[in-house]
């Protein structure tokens, strides 16, 4: 399967700095999102720390197959799963060092987001509250459970979802990477198919657009580069409350199609990596 | 500051204060004021202050929440009010200064709240202890919940029986869908059915499914015994035993 990806990164409206972070590793069809929080500068170093050392464990992996597997994991993982949730294991133990050996550092945190194509094949991992969405058929289906206190909340029947919306601790997360030497990691395998598109997003652009905002957007504008933009600047003409972060990956048909050359043109990939907060 | 104080044979088992955030109630450890008895719903109710009145809310439980002998959804609570909840009763205690409300006072209460944050250790453990305390009964409930199964009634799939044992599932001629359609012209992807948290939810593909003979127009929850119809093919969604 071809994939078409794009994505983009926006300061918002209300904010000065951006502490959001994404890359997207066309080779490996790895794509990575990070939100940091923080005081002063660090919320931009710990999400560029948590992408960075995500990409780089598994840039690595052809090179060095057998490094130890971190946390966790399921017999039936594919090695990637198990690789790119080790990842994200050494992401959290690498900010929570630099946190407590650098003390005005205290309390930086972030967000981890994270899914891998192989094939037909998706690995995901994630920490936070960031998520990932799958598109099929039309129906959006969020991939990916908030680590947040109100997620939690409405998922035991304390809080009912509209109430979540209006809470002011939507910012309360459980889980985070940093702030614990050791944390628990979400990691899923799925199947993917033809035609599916992945969106992965920090809450700056959930907040204030809709879920079927999201869907119609994605069947709207079938360039990735393109509807993340547009997603992005519909979340600024609601007021851009937090910084913006929209990843998007098309799954197409192979080339060995009939019909494959019609596709052609929307396989090009603009802004089709970024990255924000350092390097 | 107003409390509650839970009690038990004219003694205070548990007393808390009702601040600026909401008190819950229930048999659940993740209760502020948690009430260890099997009459008692997981989360039977909360109390909170409202335009400077302290509430309490039922929250949907299965016995019901008594002020004064009185069932309520929803009541005005004063001070010397007795809540009945199950053979437990909690004593109203309203003589103290009303918090600051929520609405007005969290910017002052919280001035970083806008920040995202991630609770402290000691919250967070508590968070932890309540996350395994939900894993365990969320596995007892697993016990006796039932297997989501979809039974082919008619056409031609590789299977007559599929238990749905991931989040997703696609009904299609795809070597990759689990309910796999054999014969000439059936759609890669005809229909789905994705899990969410609260349910089971069919939704279109490359066609229209329909349940119990109605078209959807959307994801639809299932229910047990719904029949579905794609593709000249008819599906039984059961949760088996």
């Amino acid at each position: 399967m071809r994939i078409a990806s794009g994505g983009v990164t926006d300061v918002g409206r209300v904010r000065t700095n951006n502490e959001d972070c994404f890359k997207i590793v066309e080779p490996l069809n790895l794509f990575v999102l990070s939100d940091g929080m923080g005081g002063e500068a660090h919320g931009e170093i710990a999400s560029a720390m948590a992408v960075e050392t995500v990409v780089k464990h598994c840039l690595d992996m052809e090179a060095n197959p057998a490094a130890q597997v971190i946390g966790p994991t399921q017999p039936n993982w594919s090695a990637r799963t198990k690789r790119l949730s080790t990842a994200v294991h050494l992401a959290n133990r690498k900010i929570f060092k630099s946190a407590e050996e650098n003390p005005d550092q205290h309390g930086m945190g972030a967000t981890l987001t994270a899914v891998w194509i192989e094939g037909a094949k998706l690995s995901i991992a994630h920490v936070g509250d960031s998520r990932a969405y799958l598109l099929r058929g039309g129906s959006l289906l969020q991939l990916t459970r908030d680590h947040s206190l109100v997620a939690e909340q409405v998922r035991r029947g304390i809080l009912t979802a509209a109430e979540a919306e209006e809470s002011d601790m939507q910012s309360v997360l459980l889980r985070a990477l940093g702030a614990q030497a050791e944390i628990e990691v979400d990691a899923e395998e799925h199947t993917l198919f033809p035609r599916d598109a992945l969106l992965l997003c920090s809450d700056g652009l959930t907040r204030v657009v809709t879920e079927p905002e999201i869907a119609g957007t994605l069947q709207a504008e079938t360039n990735p580069g393109k509807a993340a933009e547009k997603l992005a600047a519909l979340a600024n003409e609601r007021g851009g409350p937090d910084n913006i972060t929209v990843v998007i990956a098309r799954i197409e048909k192979d080339s060995n199609g009939w019909f494959s050359w019609l596709r052609r043109g929307a396989r090009k990939n603009p802004g089709s990596n970024g990255s924000v907060g350092g390097n | 500051m107003p409390k509650l104080s839970l009690m038990f044979d004219n003694k205070i088992v548990k007393e808390v204060s009702v601040g600026t955030r909401p008190v819950t109630i229930g048999r659940s450890p993740d209760n502020d004021l948690p009430v260890d008895n099997l009459a008692v719903s997981n989360h039977h109710a909360k109390v909170y202050y409202e335009a400077g009145r302290m509430v309490v809310e039922d929250l949907a439980s299965l016995n019901g929440t008594f002020v004064n002998d009185l069932r309520v959804e929803r009541a005005t609570l004063h001070d010397g009010d007795n809540i009945h909840i199950g053979k437990h009763r909690i004593k109203v205690d309203a003589s103290g200064d009303a918090p600051v409300p929520w609405d007005s006072g969290r910017k002052a209460a919280a001035p970083r709240i806008d920040e995202t944050m991630v609770l402290d250790t000691k919250e967070r453990r508590q968070m932890l202890q309540q996350a395994a305390a939900m894993g365990e009964s969320m596995q007892f409930a697993g016990t006796r919940m039932k297997v989501p199964t979809l039974v082919i009634l008619n056409g031609q799939t590789d299977q007559k029986e599929y238990v749905l044992t991931n989040k997703l599932t696609v009904i299609g001629k795809s070597a990759m869908a689990t309910v796999k359609l054999k014969g000439w012209f059936k759609p890669q992807m005809a229909a789905q059915i994705n899990q969410r948290d609260d349910g089971f939810y069919l939704g279109p593909g490359d066609k229209v499914p329909s349940v119990n003979g109605t078209p959807i127009s959307g994801p639809l929850r299932l229910n047990n015994g719904d029949l579905i119809e794609v593709s000249g093919v008819r599906l039984n969604f059961l949760f088996r035993e």
